[in-house]
């Protein structure tokens, strides 16, 4: 990702609307944008969806293979998840091998759904010490105007909610959907004009500083953090902000359940 | 190719698995403006293939060793997603999304009118997202649209489509299961308003008689899919 030249007068207009509690699309600081979610796009992936928030677009595709369980957990699958940004999704997105912001995303993503425990890893053994499901989630943006981290984790745990084992085309049974016990979902805030917001744009993250990304599961319980970019934040600001995210989860789990 | 021309992919009354007639290809649905953040974009579903394709550009050529000074180069990606094919398609380095990469490009270049934009680079990012078979041709058909939608002066537009054969008979449009026992293949790129060509490769194995077959139902082909990137590019979705 080549670091695009901040424009001074982005930030100073960013500062502006903010000292008036005001964003640059008119949003109030803790709305988020249109929000469609889609599931089952994708014909070749045994679980997919589409997320759109605003202008950014991401699929999610979940696959299924069969690996050798660990030596010390004979017993369990495992969950892979990565993620992808490639120059269609923007043109600040270069080409050539994974670059240190999308190996975050997929890691930040990761580790909300890994954490929650959402995934029974022990139900995706097939025979103890030889043979267990690996799911692999991929993460593909295909618009980037800012905040794929929610994105990404929102079409994630949807993919998976609606993903079904393959058993039958590996010959190892009949196919059954995939067990989620839990729906974590992730909420993010950037600094903007000074103060944080939620669900930053593509101009606002140009423009703004630091980020916090909150994984919260069923029962508000936190699953994965994650602070990016420069900046210091207060006590204070995390507190306000834990607050937004545990009713802004609440609202999304139900929109995908 | 794979040659097993024992399985019987085509009934007595000359129809093909999927219902189609020998010169009949695939349902088609055409959409544009796809990707916002981008100057022109195309999502193009062909079968159960899905491609999209953004265009950013013309804007500055770097690194400044790939600039030509007296024109634009193209810089065209082909990729598939890791979920588009039945087992999961590694991200990363292939020779195959190289090779496809490059004889689009070479098509494209031969109709954008690369000189109105010297030292500067068109970007074409091609996402297979879902793929059956024949992705390259809806590639490079949705790219054309995409370039169009993105406003990039161009001689013609370019149609992809392939013919093949199975069971020694030939025919448009393989599907999947058409392709797993094919015994040629035939990709060409059309202009559909000169019926020149850009692009063609071939494998397999084909007659004289058979390969005109092939050409002459790539050439009726490329007409009813140019009718419908018009359709799309005049307003909303095609299908």
């Amino acid at each position: 990702m080549t670091i695009p030249i901040v424009p001074k007068l982005l930030r100073a207009h960013l500062g502006e609307l903010a000292a008036n509690d005001a964003r640059i699309d008119g949003r109030d600081r803790w709305e988020g944008r249109e929000l469609e979610v889609e599931h089952s796009v994708l014909p070749r992936a045994e679980g997919s969806a589409r997320v759109r928030m605003g202008d950014t677009i991401v699929f999610a595709g979940v696959k299924f293979q069969i690996m050798q369980p660990y030596p010390d957990r004979p017993n369990q699958g495992g969950l892979m998840c990565s993620a992808e940004v490639r120059p269609i999704a923007g043109r600040h997105w270069e080409a050539g091998p994974p670059s240190p912001e999308s190996i975050e995303l997929g890691r930040v993503v990761d580790r909300g759904i890994r954490e929650s425990g959402c995934i029974d890893v022990d139900s995706l053994c097939i025979i103890p010490g030889e043979k267990a499901w690996q799911v692999i989630l991929d993460l593909f943006a295909i618009s980037d105007d800012g905040n794929l981290f929610d994105a990404f984790a929102l079409a994630g745990i949807t993919a998976l909610r609606n993903a079904t084992i393959p058993a039958e085309r590996f010959e190892v049974g009949e196919d059954e959907p995939l067990m989620l016990s839990k729906t974590p979902i992730m909420c993010s805030y950037h600094r903007v004009g000074g103060r944080f917001i939620y669900d930053a744009s593509g101009r606002e993250e140009l423009g703004g500083d630091e980020r916090i990304h909150i994984t919260l599961g069923d029962d508000d319980n936190v699953h994965s953090l994650q602070k990016g970019l420069k900046g210091i934040f207060t006590a204070d600001e995390f507190e306000e902000i834990m607050s937004h995210a545990c009713d802004r989860t609440k609202e999304l789990r139900k929109l995908i359940s | 190719m794979g040659g097993y021309g024992d399985v019987q992919m085509i009934d007595e009354n000359g129809l093909r698995v999927d219902g189609r007639g020998p010169g009949d290809i695939r349902e088609i649905t055409i959409e544009t403006g796809v990707v916002p953040v981008a100057d022109g974009s195309c999502r193009m579903t062909w079968g159960t293939n899905e491609a999209i394709v953004a265009v950013y550009g013309p804007m500055e050529a770097h690194p400044r060793k790939i600039q030509r000074q007296d024109r634009a180069v193209l810089d065209v990606a082909y990729n598939m997603a890791p979920f588009s094919t039945t087992d999961r398609m590694r991200p990363g380095f292939n020779r195959r999304s190289r090779e496809i990469s490059k004889v689009t490009k070479d098509a494209l270049e031969s109709v954008v009118l690369l000189e109105l934009y010297p030292r500067s680079k068109i970007r074409i990012s091609i996402e297979i997202v879902s793929a059956e078979a024949g992705t390259r041709c809806v590639g490079l058909t949705a790219a054309s649209v995409a370039l169009a939608d993105a406003g990039i002066p161009m001689t013609d537009m370019v149609v992809s489509v392939a013919s093949g054969k199975i069971n020694d008979i030939v025919v448009c449009d393989l599907n999947k299961e058409e392709d797993n026992y094919g015994e040629a293949d035939l990709p060409m790129g059309i202009l559909p308003n000169s019926g020149e060509l850009v692009f063609l490769q071939m494998d397999g194995d084909l007659s004289q008689e058979e390969f005109k077959q092939a050409w002459d139902y790539n050439m009726e082909a490329a007409q009813v899919v140019h009718e419908m990137m018009v359709d799309a590019l005049k307003g909303g979705e095609s299908q």
